[in-house]
């Protein structure tokens, strides 16, 4: 889904990433279930969710920023 | 033998031809096999059947263009690109955002990749239609990293 958000939207950058053969990233963000979805590096959850509760957490993301603006990235 | 059986390759040629509009290109960044062992230094495991996976997959459509850089002779191309690693790819089309890869599409990534491929050629997807108002709405850039497994 996180694909095809980049596909609609020039703002949103997706990465897929194989994280048995990045397991640095993979430690880095603590990926111990898949999917894994981190978002700005400052939201993040785990499993295939509906498009709607997707969304609401990029929804979160976008206003995390808005009040974050200029901070240091943030640990969830 | 194939990295892709042939009843899929079928299979995958046909849904090319009756969904895609136009071009994709993948751009691939890998590194060449090394015939010298370095102490400390991690070879990668996995280009080189990305590469043919990557290969296999582009000659499935004469939409579909697949170009392959060294990493380490691309270094400025991969950066702009957002690339820093390999294997990784990104494609290009039609996608108004950045699509990339990280490591082999394999197992259920690989039918999510061939999906990508058709969105990225027509430039839209299936999402509903509040999330592409929600899209829509972005002033922002989001960048959405998802962690996947071969199985």
């Amino acid at each position: 889904m996180a694909h095809q958000m980049a596909v609609e939207s020039e703002h949103v950058t997706a990465d897929v990433i194989e994280a048995t053969e990045f397991p640095d990233l993979a430690r880095r963000y603590r990926v111990r279930g898949v999917p894994k979805i981190v978002v700005n590096d400052s939201v993040e959850f785990v499993g295939a969710l509906p498009e709607t509760d997707y969304v609401a957490y990029l929804k979160s993301a976008v206003s995390r920023n808005g009040d974050d603006s200029g901070a240091e990235e943030q640990e969830s | 033998m194939g990295m892709i059986p042939e009843r899929d390759s079928q299979t995958i040629r046909e849904h090319f031809s009756e969904n895609m509009t136009g071009d994709v290109e993948i751009i691939m960044f890998t590194e060449r096999p090394s015939l010298i062992i370095v102490p400390g230094r991690e070879t990668c495991e996995t280009c080189e059947d990305t590469r043919k996976l990557l290969e296999e997959v582009s000659a499935l459509s004469e939409k579909v263009r697949l170009t392959v850089h060294e990493l380490v002779a691309a270094r400025e191309q991969a950066g702009d690109l957002g690339i820093d690693r390999v294997p990784a790819f990104v494609l290009k089309g039609a996608a108004k955002g950045s699509v990339r890869f990280f490591g082999m599409p394999s197992g259920y990534e690989f039918s999510a990749f061939i999906g990508d491929l058709v969105d990225a050629s027509n430039g839209e997807t299936d999402l509903s239609d509040d999330t592409r108002a929600f899209l829509g709405t972005l002033t922002e850039d989001l960048h959405i990293k998802v962690f996947t497994t071969p199985s």
